[in-house]
């Protein structure tokens, strides 16, 4: 019952997480970069 | 049901990542730190999870990734030059057949922390990696915990999501990451953005790091209570009232004590009476050994190459001879094939002197990286440069205690400590970026504790000499 609750929550957790990164713009690029477009080292 | 449920879970993290590829990055993290393909029993087994997102990470970082602020540095150069040496002492290994068992999984490992970093270009993707980092190995934390709370815990007792000894279900490993984490927990309770910081996520972070506490007492892991240790001497550096940090603590431990198991204790008192416990004895020997082992094959003679020791020590063992007296008799006891139990020997057994330095100069230069950020960003002014500091102390933090703990385990190559070396450095080039994009002398600082106070005493000694 234990290792149930605990999948269930962290599961709930990861599933929100990966639902609001992929709707987040800045994940793939930083919002206030200064120099966008240069590439690095 | 619950086989059934990880299945759409794991096929779920891969259709998200069809929009934004790097979610692959984290679902490989979730899957090897978790193992779910482990924790069902007929369909998650059957596909190749880990394989098949291990593939996808990489093919999505070549393939879609924009790759800006990828970076290469000094430690991943490491790692790779670490990994070559693995791959050469395993085709020269003592025991070719177990040696390949172990590099099957060593090489993901390192491959990941090397191929980790370059993924981690904007902060949101270092924060997600560290949380999903956190949640996964929080799962195995939430369950332990709760099950030593309802008095479930005790030495090779507990039951986790996986019977095997591997990764994180090793009883020692689990303990000294749990304790680890915790600065990273806490980082979320300020910093975090992907779960703002209300009370909700607090009430979360403190449940978990209550949780991350109970580990060492369920597993009744002696590793883990010198981690704890360790924790609460290094957090004394950051702590503002540290009076009160220390009032508190032992207040916690004074109150905690009762409620401890007979069991506990008595394992504990192990630590200091070292010379009447087997294991203890034989790591001992295990390490001269090793070292002597080291002396005639300075190259290391390839995984698992500890199989081929074998030692005679004395070690006392007690009989009760009457109601209350007790005799001491010294016996010799033969071992062979005992584990390393500690990573600088495996290391030293393994790969020799040359896997043992890079792997020093890799660890060295993460502790060094972290305190310079620590250091160097501690003081700025600006709302989106508040968070590099606290996240750097956490992480070094959790490879002191790690490190620390790696003194009494064979964890050198421990996927889930690989993966936060991974983190250090893709946050260390994050902040070398940021640093490079700000003009020399432009960095805004907040005036330091104690500059008023200063420039007070400054002013007054020009006055004084006008």
């Amino acid at each position: 019952m234990i290792d149930y609750f605990a999948l269930a929550l962290i599961h709930g957790l990861l599933a929100v997480m990966m639902i609001r990164l992929s709707s987040r713009a800045d994940l793939d690029r930083e919002p206030t970069a200064p120099d966008e477009g240069q590439g690095g080292a | 049901m619950l086989d059934l449920a990880l299945f759409l879970f794991i096929c779920f993290l891969l259709l998200v990542g069809l929009r934004r590829p790097y979610l692959w990055v984290l679902t490989y993290l979730y899957i090897d730190i978790l193992a779910p393909q482990k924790i069902g029993w007929s369909i998650t087994p059957a596909f190749q999870f880990s394989l098949i997102s291990f593939c996808a990470a990489f093919a999505g970082w070549i393939l879609v990734d924009p790759k800006r602020g990828s970076q290469w540095t000094l430690r991943q150069s490491l790692l790779v030059a670490l990994l070559i040496y693995c791959g050469w002492t395993t085709l020269n290994a003592d025991f070719p057949e177990d040696a390949l068992v172990k590099w099957e999984w060593v090489w993901k490992a390192m491959v990941f922390a090397i191929f980790l970093p370059l993924t981690l270009t904007t902060r949101l993707r270092i924060e997600a990696a560290a949380l999903t980092m956190a949640l996964s190995a929080g799962a195995i934390i939430i369950a332990t915990g709760m099950k030593t709370a309802l008095g479930g815990g005790g030495y090779e007792q507990l039951n986790f999501f996986v019977n095997n000894n591997s990764g994180l279900y090793e009883s020692s490993t689990l303990a000294t990451v749990a304790i680890g984490i915790i600065p990273l927990i806490l980082w979320f309770t300020k910093h975090g953005t992907v779960f703002a910081p209300d009370w909700r996520v607090k009430a979360f972070a403190y449940a978990l790091v209550f949780a991350c506490l109970l580990v060492p007492i369920g597993t009744e892991a002696r590793t883990g209570l010198i981690c704890m240790a360790v924790l609460a001497l290094v957090s004394l550096r950051d702590v503002k009232r540290r009076l009160t940090f220390i009032m508190a603590g032992l207040m916690m431990v004074t109150v905690a004590l009762p409620f401890l198991p007979q069991s506990y204790y008595e394992r504990m008192g192990l630590i200091t009476g070292y010379k009447e416990d087997s294991s203890a004895s034989t790591r001992v020997a295990v390490w001269k050994w090793t070292f002597d082992y080291a002396l005639e094959n300075p190259a290391g003679g390839g995984f698992d190459a500890f199989r081929g020791n074998r030692f005679a020590y004395r070690m006392p063992v007690k009989e009760a001879t009457g109601d209350h007296t007790v005799s001491i008799e010294y016996r010799e006891v033969v071992d062979e094939a005992r584990a390393y139990h500690s990573a600088i020997f495996e290391l030293l057994g393994e790969q020799g002197w040359t896997g043992l330095g890079i792997w020093l100069w890799f660890q060295a230069l993460g502790l060094w990286q972290m305190e310079r950020i620590r250091r160097r960003w501690r003081n700025r002014a600006a709302a989106d440069q508040q968070w590099q500091s606290p996240l750097a102390s956490a992480l070094q933090i959790a490879q002191i205690i790690y490190l620390v703990g790696a003194l009494f385990q064979g964890i050198a190559y421990q996927p889930f400590i690989m993966m936060l070396a991974g983190l250090q450095i893709g946050l260390w080039t994050y902040c070398r970026q940021l640093d490079s994009r700000q003009p020399a002398g432009r960095v805004p600082r907040q005036p330091r504790r104690g500059a008023k106070a200063r420039g007070n005493a400054v002013a007054a000694r020009e006055a004084a000499l006008r």
